[in-house]
């Protein structure tokens, strides 16, 4: 007597398992453009490294002599495994059993990943295509009981995840409902352009509910959903989404204990670029490419962008200085002047969340016009969003490096400066409580009607006050650390990151705030 | 057919092209001015300008269809 039929039971239990919602399901998935879970797990970890948890979780039917006469698989795929041989946590909804719908074993398994990520303290990332609840419950035979009155909080997992190791998700098919709340519980989001739609509910429910008639696409496409914000970026297909997880991981720590890794670099850290002595227009009117300098004064091909097409005034991301992963925050004069914007001011909030979660300092290009202005910007709430950035950038730890590059003005500038910051200025610098353009126009309207050529005295008024602004007398007041030779711009922040290197240490561990989605 | 529509709010300060205006990739079309910059708009591609929705002066929106290319 041995366990052979037991062990032989495993083993066909594990094959059966693997083959997810059935052949005709996986073919159907495949022929609209989509992979299986499995296979998309399979693309985003290194070769032979998925060591899988639960693999036979699932509900099994038997006959009548108990005898097992099928198998369904739990409709969550979840393990560990590596990328670029660092350990991660890694799940996503089988879309090919109920729709991703969670069955009662798939959504144990979904909620157990943040718990293994917290265990663990390693990278999580969550791969999400399907619904939420169906009202036939996970089990499809009715309503489920509530759960217990005592059950720990069901998103207190989800939120200490966000606070203690690195959560990367991408939507690769439709989502909606609790997998889009997962999805959006992240540091960094991806969605596939050609597959994927993010709903909060599906076209059905607002049909039924609002009487509006949209598409998924209509309703949650990429088009809606990069620009607002729900997710960070686009990317073209499944594979160019797993690829920006995989990038987005390698600025990124295990958890919040531990350093970002540096890499060797070998771009020189004195490399000089000529083209930045004249890439700021003289004329204040005329705008500069700043991702560019960005390009420029970061390691090569180092800047990684997220949320490339929301609060479009506001460049935010990660990048290298000398091999250190560092924040990076830059305006966009090209878009709306650079201003802040009720968007652009709380993507920088998360932006600066997220480096003070992961203790990564901040390199901050200064081009602030100030707030938004206008009636739009005012139906917005731009002040109010604006000053949460402000006061996030007060309350942040961990070390700035400010560059002023051109202008720096208004409440909103304040927000491009962390506590103690290092702070340089290019001589294109200008800083004031607000633009000489529109400072102008109101100190002096009185001055200004009563001229008799208005227009040729506001202009004159405007350059005396443009003059004042100069980033001379700032340095000579020790404004500034230095006012500096744009070319000289790598080569000071990558000695300013040598000196913060050897804080960074004491900042490990939870961040006293965290950020929220 | 590509259409031209407008990213942000703005004024149009300059139009620089009409209706049969032979563009190619690059040229400048028209410039806004937002908040006190220059904000340019270049051809996407080689064509012919076959409509041209704005004015010089004009108030626009974003999402505003500026300019119609057959290319």
């Amino acid at each position: 007597m041995n366990w052979e039929k037991e062990i032989d039971e495993i083993a066909r239990r594990r094959e059966l398992a693997l083959s997810q919602g059935g052949e005709e399901a996986i073919a159907k998935h495949h022929a609209k453009g989509r992979l299986t879970i499995r296979e998309r797990i399979d693309r985003l970890i290194d070769d032979n490294t998925f060591e899988e948890i639960g693999p036979i979780a699932g509900a099994a039917n038997y006959d009548e002599n108990g005898n097992l006469e099928s198998f369904d698989p739990a409709n969550f795929v979840l393990g560990f495994g590596e990328v670029s041989g660092r350990k991660i946590v890694v799940g996503g909804e089988d879309f090919t059993m109920r729709g991703g719908s969670p069955s009662p074993a798939g959504l144990r398994k979904s909620i157990y990943a943040e718990e293994v990520a917290i265990q663990y303290k390693i990278p999580l990332v969550r791969l999400h295509e399907g619904s939420g609840g169906s009202v036939g419950g996970t089990s499809g035979k009715g309503t489920n009981l509530p759960g217990p009155v005592n059950a720990p909080a069901r998103f207190r997992s989800v939120a200490q995840a966000m606070s203690t190791v690195p959560v990367a998700t991408a939507a690769l098919g439709a989502v909606a409902g609790l997998p889009a709340g997962r999805l959006v519980a992240s540091h960094f989001s991806v969605m596939s352009k050609k597959t994927a739609q993010i709903l909060t509910a599906g076209p059905a429910v607002v049909a039924r509910a609002m009487g509006e008639q949209k598409t998924k696409e209509e309703l949650g496409g990429w088009k809606v959903h990069t620009k607002n914000g729900t997710v960070d970026n686009g990317a073209d297909d499944e594979d160019a989404c797993l690829a920006e997880i995989k990038r987005f991981l390698s600025f990124m720590p295990d958890n919040v204990g531990q350093l970002a890794p540096v890499t060797s670099c070998d771009d020189p850290a004195d490399r000089a670029d000529e083209s930045l002595t004249s890439i700021v227009p003289k004329d204040r009117r005329k705008a500069f490419d700043m991702r560019y300098i960005l390009s420029s004064i970061l390691d090569r091909d180092s800047f990684f962008e997220m949320g490339r097409s929301y609060g479009r005034s506001q460049i935010t991301g990660l990048g290298r200085l000398n091999g250190q992963p560092v924040g990076v925050w830059a305006n966009d004069c090209k878009f709306l002047a650079g201003s802040m914007t009720a968007d652009g001011a709380h993507k920088a909030r998360r932006f600066m969340e997220l480096c003070e979660t992961f203790s990564l300092p901040i390199v901050s290009l200064v081009d602030e016009p100030g707030f938004m202005i206008g009636s739009q910007a005012e139906r917005e709430a731009t002040i109010r969003h604006g000053t949460s950035a402000v006061l996030t950038a007060a309350m942040t730890t961990i070390p700035w490096a400010s560059v002023m590059i051109r202008r720096s003005f208004g409440v909103a500038q304040a927000a491009h400066y962390g506590p103690e910051g290092f702070v340089l200025a290019w001589p294109s610098a200008e800083s004031g409580p607000l633009p000489v353009e529109g400072g102008v126009a109101v100190a002096f309207q009185r001055e200004i009607a009563a001229a008799a050529d208005p227009e040729k005295r506001r202009r004159e008024l405007e350059e005396q006050l443009a003059a004042r602004q100069s980033p001379f007398p700032r340095a000579e007041a020790l404004g500034v650390h230095d006012l500096i030779d744009p070319r000289r711009t790598r080569e000071e922040l990558c000695r300013w990151v040598s000196r913060v290197q050897p804080l960074l240490p004491a900042l490990l561990g939870a961040a006293k705030f965290s950020i929220r989605p | 057919m590509t259409k031209i529509e407008l990213e942000t709010g703005g004024s149009v300060w300059k139009l620089l092209t009409k209706p049969g205006d032979l563009v190619e990739e690059g040229d400048i079309l028209f410039i806004l001015e937002v908040m006190k910059m220059e904000v340019p708009y270049e051809s996407p591609v080689n064509g012919k300008v076959t409509a041209v929705h704005i004015s010089e002066g004009d108030f626009v929106e974003e999402d505003q269809l500026a300019l119609e290319i057959a290319d």
